[in-house]
C-alpha cells in the first residue's frame, strides 16, 4: 500500500528547490542540493571563466561560487537580506563536484509535477536552450528547471 | 578493524616479495658471486610456496617450487647466475605474478616453456660448472687447503618448537652434508616442576666432517637463523673417523679451550658435568663471532623496522583532519589574539604547537623513501638494455630520500619515461659510442636529493646530449618558431616539452612518437613540481625534477595585493625587496636591479585586475624557479601562513596562474599562485618586449 503510493508519488512528482533569480523562478532538483548558507566572504578567482567568478569556503571546503545571473544574462544585483548560496552536487566530467551557486531568494522546497511538465518553447526565449531541461508550472505560474550540468560545462 | 580478505593479504604480501625477488635476481646479474642474494631470492620464492599453498594458489605452490628446484644448482654453487638465467628467472617471476594476481590471463603452457628453459640452463650449464667453481675458488681456497670441517654450537630460541621448527629435521638435514657427530648440551635443562613441556631446552654441539662450503650450512639454517644463534668454526684437520677427531681437534686449540671443552664428551655420559660447557661457550663463539653477525643483519633489513600496514586512504584521511585542524587552529589563534583574556592566549598557543607537531607526525608517516620507486626501474632498464641491445649501467642514489606517498605514485610513469628517453635516444648505439671514444656500457643515473623544501630526483645519462640544431629545425618545420628567429638554447630545449614535438626520426616502440615529454611536463607541473634539462653535446644529458616536500601542507608566505590576499609557496621565495621609487618609474620595462642582476617582475595588481588605488610602498617578492628569478609586486606582505592546500575544482580547471587554494584564519578562502606559471608568463612577456623593441 505504502510501496504503492510512494511509486506513484515518485512517478508523476519531482521535488525541488525553488529558488529566484531576478524576475525568474528555478526550480532546482532537490536531489542535487546538499545545503543553503547565508552568503559568505567570496574570493575572486582572476581569469576565470564569468559564470564562476569566484570561491567560497564551505566547512572547510574550497568550493567554486557559480552565478547563473550571469550565465542567463541577467543583472546581478547586490547581496540582500534574501540572498543565499545553494550548495549543489553535479557530475562533471564523471566526477562530482560541489558548487555554490548565488540566488536572489530561495523560496520553498516543492514538488512540482510532472504532469503539468510543458515542452521549452523554441521561441520566445531569451536563453539558450540546452540550458533548460524544462519548464513547469507551479502554483500558475511558470518554472525553469535548469539543466546544472550543461550549464556549468 | 574490518576482515580483511586473507587472499588480498596474501597478494599484497607477495607482491612484496616479488619486489625482493626480483631486485636480488637483478643484482644477482651484477654480483653472480654474492651468495646473500641469492638466499633472499630463494626465502622469498619460500614463502611465496609456503603461502601460495597455504591460500590455495596451489598452480603458484607447484610452479615455485618447480622454479625453486631449478634454481636449487644456482643457490649450491654448482652453476653460477647468468645473464640469460637471470633474463628467465625474471620471466619465471612475472609468470608467479601474473598467476596471483590475474591467473586468467595466462596458461600453463606458458608456465611450462618458463621451467624448460630454465631447465635448461640449469643444465646445460652443467659441464662449465667446474669452472665456475674453480673461478670462484681462489678466495676460499686457502681456507678450504686447512680446513676439512666445522665446529657448529647450536643454540635456538625456546620457543622454537612452537612455531613449528623442529631442531631434530634440522639436524638431520645437516648430517647430510656429511659425518657429524652431534652432542646435545644439556646445561639449560630446567628442573622438571620448571620446565615448559613446549619448549626447546637443549643445544648441540656439532663436529661436521665434511669440506662442505659455509653457506651450505647457513642454508640448513635458514629459515629458522633469526630464532638461533649458530656460532661457526673450522676444523683444523680430520684424519681419523668421528668420534676420535675431536680430541685431536682440541689438542691443537689453544690450550684454556682444551681444558674446558674436554667435558663436552663427557657431558654425553654425565650431563652434571655440563657446567663447565657453560663457560666454554663465550670462548667457542668469541672467534666466529663476526660470521654470523653480517647474515642477522642482512635478515633485519629484509624485514624492515617494525612496522604497521595501513591503509593508503586512512592516512588520506587523516591528513584532511590535521588539515581542518590547522584552518580550524588558525581560527582559534586569530581569535585569541583578539582578545584580551591570557588564558585563552595560552590555551591557544598550546593547540598551535601540538597541531604543528601533529601535522608533522602526520606528514611524517605519509613520506615513503624513494628506494622503493627506483627499484621498478632496474627491471626496466635491464629489459631495454637487453632489447636495444645497448648495454647499460644503472646507478642509483639518495634511494633513502624521503616523498610524500601520493608523489611518489605520481613519479612512477615520469621517471619511466625519462629513462626510456635516456636509453633510446640519450645513449647511443656500441659502435657509435666507441668511435667517439667512450666506453661501450652507458651509463644512466638515477639520485634523489633534499634541496631545502624540495626534492631533486636527476635522470642523468652519459649519451650524446641534445641536439639543439635538429630541435630548432622541427620547431621550425611545425612553424612553433619563425625561421631565424633569436633563441637561447635553453628555450629552444622547451620544445621538447611541447605536446606532439618529437625529433626522433623513426618511430620506435618505446619512443618518438611525441607524446610523452609534454605529459611529463604537465604532471610534475601538477604536482607544484617544475622540471629543467641541461645537455652537453657528446657528454650527456641531465633532467632535473623539483618536487615540494608534500602535497598536503605547506610553508607559505601570505601577501595582500588589492583586497585579495594569496600565498606564495615559500620555498620559492627567494626574498622580498621593496620596490623603489626609481623602479616605479621605469614602467613599462619592468626589470628590476637586485644587486647589479636584471630580475624581470610581474605586478600582481595588473594580473589579478584589483581595484582600489595600490599602497604606497610596494613590495616586491623575488621568487625562483631553478636559475630564473623573477619579481612580484604586491601591496603587502603579511607573514608566515601554515598553507593547507586544497585544490581547485574542475570549473576552474583553466586557470592556470593558482595551483590551488587555501583557508585562512578568518575563513575566508586565499589563493595560493604557482610559481612556475608566473615564471613562464614573465618570461614570455620579456621576450614579447623584446620582439616589439626589435621591431
Amino acid at each position: 500500500m505504502t510501496d504503492g503510493l510512494a511509486a506513484e508519488h515518485q512517478a508523476d512528482a519531482m521535488q525541488v528547490v525553488m529558488i529566484g533569480l531576478g524576475e525568474e523562478k528555478f526550480a532546482l532538483d532537490a536531489g542535487l542540493v546538499r545545503e543553503i548558507i547565508d552568503p559568505v566572504p567570496v574570493t575572486k578567482v582572476a581569469g576565470a571563466r564569468a559564470f564562476v567568478p569566484s570561491v567560497i569556503n564551505v566547512r572547510g571546503n574550497v568550493i567554486p561560487l557559480a552565478d547563473l545571473r550571469i550565465r542567463f544574462g541577467m543583472p546581478q544585483p547586490e547581496d540582500s537580506a534574501d540572498t543565499r548560496i545553494v550548495v549543489i552536487e553535479i557530475e562533471l566530467d564523471n566526477e562530482p563536484v560541489l558548487v555554490g551557486v548565488t540566488a536572489d531568494k530561495v523560496y520553498e522546497v516543492t514538488e512540482i509535477s510532472q504532469t503539468d511538465v510543458q515542452q521549452t518553447p523554441r521561441v520566445g526565449m531569451h536563453w539558450k536552450p540546452e540550458f533548460i531541461r524544462f519548464i513547469a508550472k507551479w502554483r500558475e505560474e511558470f518554472v525553469i528547471v535548469p539543466n546544472m550540468e550543461r550549464i556549468l560545462n | 578493524m574490518s576482515a580483511m580478505d586473507p587472499t588480498e593479504v596474501f597478494r599484497q604480501e607477495a607482491s612484496e616479495l616479488f619486489e625482493v625477488l626480483e631486485g636480488a635476481l637483478l643484482d644477482l646479474g651484477q654480483r653472480p658471486d654474492d651468495r646473500e642474494l641469492v638466499d633472499s631470492a630463494f626465502r622469498a620464492l619460500h614463502t611465496i610456496k609456503g603461502s601460495g599453498a597455504m591460500f590455495g594458489f596451489d598452480k603458484v605452490a607447484s610452479f615455485t617450487h618447480e622454479f625453486e628446484t631449478a634454481f636449487d644448482r644456482v643457490r649450491k654453487g654448482e652453476i653460477k647466475p647468468t645473464q640469460e638465467l637471470i633474463s628467465v628467472a625474471l620471466a619465471a617471476k612475472d609468470y608467479i605474478r601474473t598467476l596471483i594476481e590475474d591467473p586468467q590471463s595466462t596458461d600453463d603452457i606458458i608456465g611450462e616453456a618458463i621451467l624448460d628453459d630454465l631447465k635448461r640452463f640449469v643444465s646445460s650449464d652443467q659441464p662449465a660448472a667446474p669452472v665456475v667453481e674453480i673461478a670462484e675458488a681462489p678466495p676460499l681456497a686457502p681456507v678450504e687447503s686447512k680446513q676439512a670441517g666445522w665446529h657448529l654450537y647450536l643454540e635456538f630460541e625456546s620457543h622454537i618448537l612452537r612455531n613449528g621448527s623442529n631442531p631434530l629435521d634440522l639436524l638431520e638435514d645437516l648430517c647430510k652434508l656429511g659425518p657429524c657427530f652431534v652432542v646435545p648440551v644439556t646445561d639449560g635443562i630446567p628442573f622438571l616442576d620448571e620446565m615448559e613441556p613446549e619448549d626447546c631446552y637443549l643445544k648441540w654441539d656439532v663436529k661436521l666432517h665434511a669440506a662442505c662450503d659455509k653457506d651450505a650450512i647457513d642454508d640448513v639454517f635458514m629459515f629458522v637463523s633469526d630464532e638461533m644463534k649458530l656460532t661457526l668454526s673450522p676444523l683444523e684437520q680430520v684424519e681419523a673417523p668421528a668420534p676420535m677427531p675431536l680430541f685431536q681437534l682440541l689438542d691443537e686449540e689453544p690450550a684454556p679451550v682444551v681444558e674446558m671443552s674436554a667435558p663436552v664428551v663427557e657431558a654425553v655420559a654425565a650431563p652434571v658435568a655440563a657446567q663447565p660447557v657453560a663457560r666454554a661457550e663465550p670462548k667457542l663463539e668469541a672467534k666466529p663471532e663476526a660470521k654470523p653477525e653480517p647474515k642477522a643483519e642482512a635478515k633485519r633489513d629484509d624485514r624492515g623496522i617494525a612496522t604497521v600496514r595501513v591503509q593508503a586512504e586512512r592516512l588520506d584521511e587523516l591528513m584532511d583532519r590535521v588539515g581542518e585542524l590547522v584552518i580550524a587552529q588558525a581560527r582559534l589563534t586569530q581569535l585569541a589574539a583578539s582578545g584580551s583574556d591570557l588564558s585563552i592566549k595560552m590555551i591557544a598557543e598550546e593547540i598551535e604547537r601540538l597541531a604543528s607537531s601533529l601535522r608533522d607526525t602526520t606528514m611524517g608517516a605519509r613520506m615513503v623513501p624513494i628506494g622503493s620507486l627506483f627499484g621498478r626501474f632496474r627491471r626496466l632498464i635491464h629489459d631495454l638494455s637487453r632489447d636495444l641491445s645497448k648495454p647499460v649501467e644503472f646507478v642509483t642514489t639518495g634511494e633513502d630520500t624521503e616523498l610524500d606517498k601520493t608523489m611518489i605514485e605520481c613519479l612512477a610513469d615520469p621517471l619511466v619515461h625519462l629513462i626510456r628517453n635516456a636509453i633510446d635516444h640519450g645513449i647511443e648505439d656500441t659502435a657509435t659510442r666507441s668511435a667517439s671514444g667512450k666506453t661501450e656500457q652507458g651509463r644512466i643515473e638515477l639520485a634523489a636529493v633534499h634541496s631545502g623544501a624540495q626534492v631533486l630526483v636527476t635522470v642523468k645519462d652519459n649519451g650524446g646530449g641534445l641536439n639543439t640544431a635538429r630541435i630548432r629545425a622541427k620547431a621550425e618545420e611545425q612553424g612553433l618558431i619563425a625561421a631565424g628567429a633569436v633563441l637561447s638554447d635553453h628555450e629552444i630545449h622547451q620544445f621538447l616539452f611541447h605536446p606532439g614535438f618529437s625529433t626522433a626520426q623513426t618511430i620506435s616502440a618505446l619512443s618518438g612518437r611525441g607524446v610523452g615529454m609534454d605529459v611529463v611536463k604537465r604532471t610534475i607541473e601538477n604536482m607544484r613540481g617544475s622540471i629543467d634539462l641541461s645537455t652537453r653535446p657528446g657528454q650527456g644529458t641531465t633532467v632535473t625534477l623539483r618536487l615540494p616536500l608534500t602535497l598536503a601542507i605547506i610553508e607559505g608566505l601570505l601577501i595582500r595585493v588589492g583586497e585579495g590576499r594569496y600565498i606564495i609557496p615559500l620555498s620559492a621565495v627567494e626574498e622580498c625587496i621593496e620596490l623603489t621609487a626609481e623602479d616605479e618609474r621605469s614602467r613599462g620595462r619592468n626589470f628590476l636591479n637586485v644587486r647589479g642582476n636584471l630580475v624581470p617582475f610581474l605586478r600582481l595588481r595588473e594580473i589579478m585586475s584589483s581595484s582600489g588605488t595600490p599602497d604606497r610602498h610596494q613590495k616586491t617578492i623575488i621568487i625562483s624557479t631553478g636559475e630564473t628569478h623573477v619579481g612580484l609586486v604586491a601591496d603587502q606582505i603579511i607573514g608566515n601562513h601554515q598553507t593547507v592546500i586544497k585544490s581547485l575544482s574542475k570549473l576552474h580547471s583553466d586557470v592556470t596562474i593558482f595551483s590551488g587554494a587555501t583557508i585562512l584564519g578568518d575563513g575566508t578562502a586565499a589563493l595560493i599562485l604557482d610559481v612556475a606559471q608566473l615564471v613562464t608568463m614573465a618570461q614570455s612577456k620579456i621576450e614579447k618586449q623584446h620582439i616589439s623593441e626589435a621591431a
